[in-house]
């Protein structure tokens, strides 16, 4: 190492002062929904620390990643649901034979007393007007007892779609981001869940500055 | 699944280079934290989104920024501060250097380059800019800023003794 390289890493060795963190949060609101375009996952330990109470792998020899096992619960779960309302429904319903036993899809409409009726007699039932306490004693699920649901968003990705004109505006650039929102029900005693995804996009607008 | 802007990481990696160089281009000391956030903040707009920013690219617009300003202030004012903009350099490094007298001879000997040369060295070395990057930034062509590079180079080999050995004799008793 020459004397021009030894000074050069003398040099290096010196450390700039860091910005403070009241410049940093100066920063940040002057930015404001221009630092919230792009988004970078934290990593996993991070995660580990904010993991709510309710996640899934609860173990770490679960041999599904975690959005599988999600996916895969929930949809059992949903199917488990429609089966119990359809035998629920099934079940309750006035009997939907004749006296030969032939089914008469009419004579069945025509039997089921008006739902409006039934829904006023009991305001609360979710189900053909039937009382909670009976579509409960039928099925599986709990009807009272869930805890609040957690939702959550999840940014799948953005996608830059240029600059646009907007007559009487500054030019600006748009930007699409799409996302998978989630909301999970739990039921605390059954440990039940039951995960909604709901894709949607937002479009942000970023006014381009002229200097 | 947790997240933060990107802008953070991106401004951890960088803040402290971009902060140094601001306040070489600032009139005056004060002023180095706007001038990076104005430049920061117009080019995270432009090209934020893509989540990489190139660094040259604030260094530029710090530049740019800073002449703009300066053009905007009266003569009588910049004269002011053109005290202000001499302040050495070494305020803006980590106070751990203070009990090292061969790296404050060396910021010493730093304070002493012409603003050219200087800048230059700043981008190249605190920067870690390549000499293309830095000709951008600065408008010059390459072999003027790899130049600058060397003459700044060349003359704190020269200068660093001179100060180490100034230090001595400031600190050594009257005979």
């Amino acid at each position: 190492m020459n004397e021009v390289e030894k000074l050069e890493a003398e040099l290096r060795e010196l450390k700039p002062l860091p910005p403070g963190d009241a410049f940093k949060s100066r920063l940040e609101s002057a930015l404001g929904d221009a630092g919230k375009v792009a988004m970078r996952c934290l990593p996993e330990e991070h995660a580990e620390i904010d993991r709510p109470a309710f996640s899934l792998r609860q173990t770490s020899e679960s041999r599904f990643p975690r959005p599988i096992l999600f996916g895969g619960l929930a949809g059992l779960g949903l199917a488990a649901l429609w089966a119990v309302i359809l035998y629920v429904s099934s079940s309750i319903a006035p009997d939907a034979r004749n006296e030969n036993g032939i089914e008469d899809d009419l004579l069945v409409f025509q039997k089921s007393p008006p739902a409006a009726v039934l829904i006023a007699e009991d305001p609360d039932s979710p189900l053909h007007g039937r009382s909670l306490e009976q579509i409960q004693d039928v099925s599986v699920m709990p009807v009272s007892g869930w805890m609040d649901p957690q939702s959550s968003e999840r940014l799948l990705r953005m996608v830059d779609e240029g600059v646009i004109d907007r007559p009487g505006f500054l030019p600006a650039r748009r930007v699409r981001h799409y996302f998978m929102d989630e909301t999970l029900w739990r039921h605390s005693d059954s440990d039940l869940r039951i995960l909604s995804t709901n894709p949607r996009e937002e479009v942000f607008l970023i006014e381009s500055d002229t200097y | 699944m947790n997240s933060e802007p990107i802008w953070k990481s991106w401004f951890e990696r960088h803040g402290a280079k971009l902060l140094l160089f601001a306040r070489q281009q600032s009139r005056r000391p004060d002023e180095a934290e706007d001038l990076l956030q104005e430049a920061f903040v117009r080019i995270w707009r432009l090209y934020g989104h893509t989540g990489e920013v190139s660094p040259g690219l604030v260094y530029r617009a710090i530049r740019r920024l800073a002449i703009d300003w300066a053009r905007s202030i009266d003569r009588r004012q910049i004269r002011e501060d053109r005290v202000a903009l001499d302040s050495p350099i070494s305020f803006s490094f980590e106070r751990t250097l203070e009990k090292d007298e061969r790296k404050q001879a060396l910021l010493r000997a730093v304070d002493r380059l012409p603003g050219q040369q200087k800048e230059v060295l700043t981008l190249k070395v605190w920067g870690e800019l390549t000499f293309e990057e830095i000709a951008r930034v600065l408008d010059e062509s390459m072999n003027t800023v790899s130049s600058r590079y060397r003459y700044a180079l060349q003359k704190l080999k020269d200068w660093v003794p001179e100060e180490l050995e100034g230090k001595k004799e400031d600190s050594s008793p009257a005979s």
